[in-house]
């Protein structure tokens, strides 16, 4: 009788992803923090001679809550998105295709493989704010509950684009082209009340806006968007990700001939 | 009758235009060490590929052990141990991890797998690389690994695609080796391969496919009995008027007193001829045979050499 999870094979395959980018820490890890180091260096306390306080706090505290987030998503998206593309092209995934794993037992461990990344990253950048700027943290556990709902929701995203691209060429396009635009335009380094009415209302639309303000509501206690608007779209991505990344694989349209 | 091993019925796969498989039907019994003999492009690759799970279904019936490889995947997959054509590249992990985390992808835990673990490797000469990576590996290390693998989790069923493609005599001759001790411990062996000796040499039942259809099948001593183009030629001292009807019953030609005698078994047709020459007073001077192999089988069903298909 076979069992109806394989918990062992599903175990497995969370300690591969998450043992492989431990394996590069200098790829994976390091960088998020020397970037972001550089971020609060060079924009915050040159900025901050502009702009003293944005919502009450100084500037270079303002931009942490950003950071975290620009971090905790590219990082939970780069993890999965990588992984999968590297293993399609590099030959690795009729392993895991041809073993007893059902395909939703594949996405989950995937999914928490680049959670775990995400996670790392995105609390790191926190304690690098705590450490170098003494930054409060108003709501803790909702701050780490916040980065982990995003880290997943991102994770399974780059599950699906990592199905999805065939080259490194398109998986890079999809991150420049559309990640990191959204996520700087989401309000890492401003405050949308600032921006003209008009790009204040394309900033709604943006999904990255409402997981910054998300994290910075719990943290430093204000934000543009509503923390239950932030909370709701943060969940939605989650689910919505999620089960796309699951039905795709399943269907194995973009990993079987 | 006991469930087959392996059975496939009313196989088809098309890629865009290309009909890959037209309907493959092949049974294999437990135990049997089954060689799927064919040229490249011939849909050996593709019917092993929906068996295990890597490209979908079409249409027909694929089973292990009488289970269906879509629905009941976790048992027909737990079964079965695949080394496939393309070597894997993994750049993170020592040889030896990526033994474990494969015996993991089958339920088995660590500890569990480390016997298992410790014996392939000893037995396939990789324990003094347990600790490297795939990258470090020479190509005959690579395949030795390879083989390691699809057997960590002590599978029934051992599907090897291709295994020697491009690997040395030496390297061939210690994985026949190897692949015969496995078979006579008990395990199924599908092999594909397009080399003709190998098929000849390691499997008691081949199928030959050819077009994305198996086109014959059998023991590789009734292939080449019933489709070879084995001969006997004799070298007489001279010809006689009177040979072609002491020689009525035998299909043969000749020239400048050497007859060429078309037979499907030289072994067992020679004393009849030799006896007949001899009778009736001829002068053998010399006798020739020339074993059929299925390089004639596939040649006479498809009317070209396997390597040129």
């Amino acid at each position: 009788m076979s069992p109806i999870v394989n918990w062992i094979g599903l175990w497995t395959l969370v300690k591969r992803e998450v043992g492989r980018f431990f394996a590069v820490y200098r790829q994976t890890i390091l960088p998020s923090l020397i970037s972001s180091a550089l971020y609060i260096l060079i924009f915050g306390f040159t900025l901050q001679q502009r702009i003293s306080e944005i919502g009450g706090v100084p500037y270079t505290l303002f931009i942490i809550p950003g950071l975290i987030m620009m971090n905790t998503l590219t990082n939970a998206s780069a993890n999965t998105s990588s992984s999968m593309l590297q293993m399609k092209l590099l030959q690795q995934l009729p392993d895991i295709l041809t073993a007893p794993l059902s395909s939703v037992e594949i996405s989950l461990a995937y999914i928490i493989g680049g959670t775990v990344r995400g996670l790392v990253n995105g609390v790191l950048v926190l304690l690098l704010g705590v450490i170098l700027l003494d930054m409060p943290i108003q709501q803790p556990v909702m701050t780490l509950i916040f980065i982990f709902l995003v880290s997943w929701a991102f994770s399974s995203m780059g599950l699906l684009l990592g199905q999805i691209a065939d080259s490194w060429d398109q998986l890079a396009m999809m991150q420049n082209f559309f990640l990191t635009p959204l996520s700087f335009l989401g309000g890492i380094f401003y405050s949308v009340k600032m921006l003209p009415e008009w790009a204040q209302t394309l900033s709604f639309v943006n999904p990255i806006y409402y997981m910054i303000n998300g994290i910075r509501h719990t943290t430093l206690g204000f934000s543009d968007s509503s923390p239950t608007v932030s909370f709701l779209m943060a969940l939605l991505l989650t689910i919505l990700f999620t089960v796309l990344a699951m039905i795709l694989m399943h269907s194995g349209k973009k990993i079987k001939q | 009758m006991s469930v087959p091993a392996i059975h496939i019925q009313g196989l088809t796969k098309s890629y865009d235009t290309v009909q890959a498989l037209k309907g493959v039907d092949i049974t294999i019994e437990e135990g049997q060490f089954f060689g799927l003999l064919g040229p490249n492009g011939a849909g050996k690759t593709t019917t092993i590929n929906i068996l295990t799970g890597l490209v979908l279904r079409e249409q027909g019936i694929t089973e292990i052990f009488g289970r269906d490889t879509v629905k009941d995947y976790r048992f027909t997959r737990s079964q079965v141990g695949i080394a496939g054509q393309e070597l894997s590249v993994d750049w993170f992990f020592p040889i030896e991890k990526l033994l474990y985390f494969q015996a993991g992808y089958y339920g088995i835990p660590k500890r569990k797998a480390r016997p298992r673990v410790e014996e392939l490797l000893h037995r396939l000469g990789l324990s003094d690389k347990r600790k490297s990576r795939l990258r470090q590996l020479s190509g005959g290390m690579k395949r030795r690994y390879q083989l390691a693998k699809s057997l960590v989790h002590d599978p029934k069923i051992l599907i090897l695609d291709e295994p020697t493609a491009g690997v040395d005599v030496e390297l061939r001759h210690e994985l026949w080796h190897y692949l015969r001790e496995m078979h006579q411990q008990g395990k199924t062996i599908l092999l594909t391969t397009h080399y003709i000796e190998e098929a000849e040499m390691l499997c008691d039942r081949v199928a030959i496919i050819n077009d994305g259809k198996v086109i014959t099948e059998g023991t590789p001593k009734e292939l080449t009995r019933r489709l070879g183009r084995a001969g006997i030629t004799v070298h007489l001292a001279g010809w006689r008027d009177d040979l072609p009807d002491l020689l009525r019953n035998f299909t043969y030609t000749h020239e400048d007193g050497r007859i060429h005698f078309t037979v499907r078994d030289p072994e067992g047709e020679m004393p009849e001829i030799i006896s007949t020459l001899a009778r009736h007073g001829c002068h053998i001077l010399s006798v020739e045979t020339a074993k059929s192999s299925l390089e004639d089988v596939f040649l006479s069903l498809t009317g070209k050499g396997i390597n040129e298909a």
